[in-house]
């Protein structure tokens, strides 16, 4: 977790300075208007404020709530019972662990990526792991919840959703061959 | 909107619930998250908003529409798949990027190819996660196993609903 804020409470305006990614929307935005000036001059420059202003409007008490219950989600599946149930679990009932495991994995690649490395370790299956990593990128429901729904729609949301089910078997099924074969291989 | 923060809502009271029987001292660390999350996003999110929002208006729509649009068939997946893989960055920059290709009328086939593409190969994510952690043969066999995906799930998408739905 990023406790950096917490160390420079004193004096924050100070010692804060923004970081590179607001840099880069920064220029971003700049440059656009600049463009849209010439273009359209200020009106078009009105039109794109009023655009992102809306978008704001809308997106905020859903991001707020989302993150809250984010929180909720990260404390109560602690990142230890996903480890042991998926290290000690294997073929398909061990895919299919992990397909629920990874949709549910609440927290970005800075929670996901240890519980694979964990579960690499502790001897899970190739399969289990891309199942775990595939299912948590394209079924997450954190994610889904936090960004799909509200910026795209229930609708959108959910089609996407029934879409992808099939890919983390997909990925797992191409992942055994890929490592049979290649191993195979090098026994050769 | 409102049925989402309805949802939400719920969700959130029932987790809540859920949190004070087990332990009343986890609402402290829910909030925890939250807050260190809302402070990440406090002013990078309006930023993004605002840069998703003027690119719009300079973006061209009919070539967009050309080349990724509901008719533009297997060649708008490809490219969508392409452009999907490459674009940085974690949602917070990549969803007001997909808001403004849908308002810009991109297909939904091609839609859920680059959503595909981006969750599953993201660059910016396979360099500073999985290399460093997983190493490079789980790296390049995980990629490999997955470079399919995103066509397939933008076949898939022309196939459960050709008529891209409105959100």
């Amino acid at each position: 977790m990023n406790r950096k804020g917490e160390a420079m409470t004193p004096r924050r305006e100070k010692s804060r300075r923004p970081d590179g990614m607001t840099l880069f929307f920064m220029a971003i935005s700049l440059v656009a208007a600049a463009l849209l000036y010439r273009q359209g001059g200020l009106g078009a420059i009105g039109i794109g404020l009023e655009k992102s202003m809306v978008l704001l409007i809308s997106v905020s008490p859903v991001v707020v709530l989302a993150l809250l219950l984010a929180g909720y989600a990260q404390t109560l599946i602690p990142r230890r019972w996903v480890e042991t149930r998926l290290g000690q679990s294997s073929g398909r009932g061990g895919t299919a662990l992990a397909c629920l495991a990874g949709a549910l994995m609440p927290g970005g690649p800075f929670a996901a990526f240890p519980v694979v490395l964990v579960l690499r370790q502790s001897g899970a299956a190739l399969g289990t792991c891309v199942a775990f990593l595939t299912a948590w990128s394209v079924l997450g429901l954190h994610r889904m919840i936090i960004w799909e729904i509200p910026w795209l729609g229930w609708r959108f949301a959910l089609l996407r959703w029934l879409i992808s089910l099939p890919l983390p078997w997909l990925a797992a099924w191409a992942m055994y061959h890929l490592d049979a074969r290649i191993n195979s291989k090098d026994a050769a | 909107m409102g049925a989402a923060l309805l949802a939400l809502a719920i969700m959130l009271g029932a987790l809540a619930a859920l949190a004070h029987r087990r332990d009343p001292a986890l609402h402290g660390q829910a909030l925890g998250i939250a807050r260190d999350q809302l402070r990440l996003i406090a002013l990078r999110l309006p930023l993004a908003l605002l840069a998703a929002s003027m690119l719009g208006e300079l973006l061209p729509r009919e070539s967009l529409v050309d080349l990724l649009g509901p008719q533009s068939g297997w060649q708008g997946i490809a490219l969508a798949s392409a452009f999907g893989a490459l674009l940085p960055g974690g949602p917070m920059v990549s969803f007001p990027f997909v808001i403004l290709l849908k308002q810009a009328g991109m297909g939904f086939a091609p839609l859920v190819a680059l959503m595909t593409a981006w969750s599953v190969l993201a660059v910016h994510r396979v360099l500073s996660f999985e290399l460093p952690l997983m190493g490079t043969r789980f790296v390049s066999l995980r990629i490999l196993a997955s470079l399919a995906l995103p066509p397939i799930a933008g076949a898939l998408a022309v196939l459960v609903d050709p008529a891209a739905p409105g959100g």
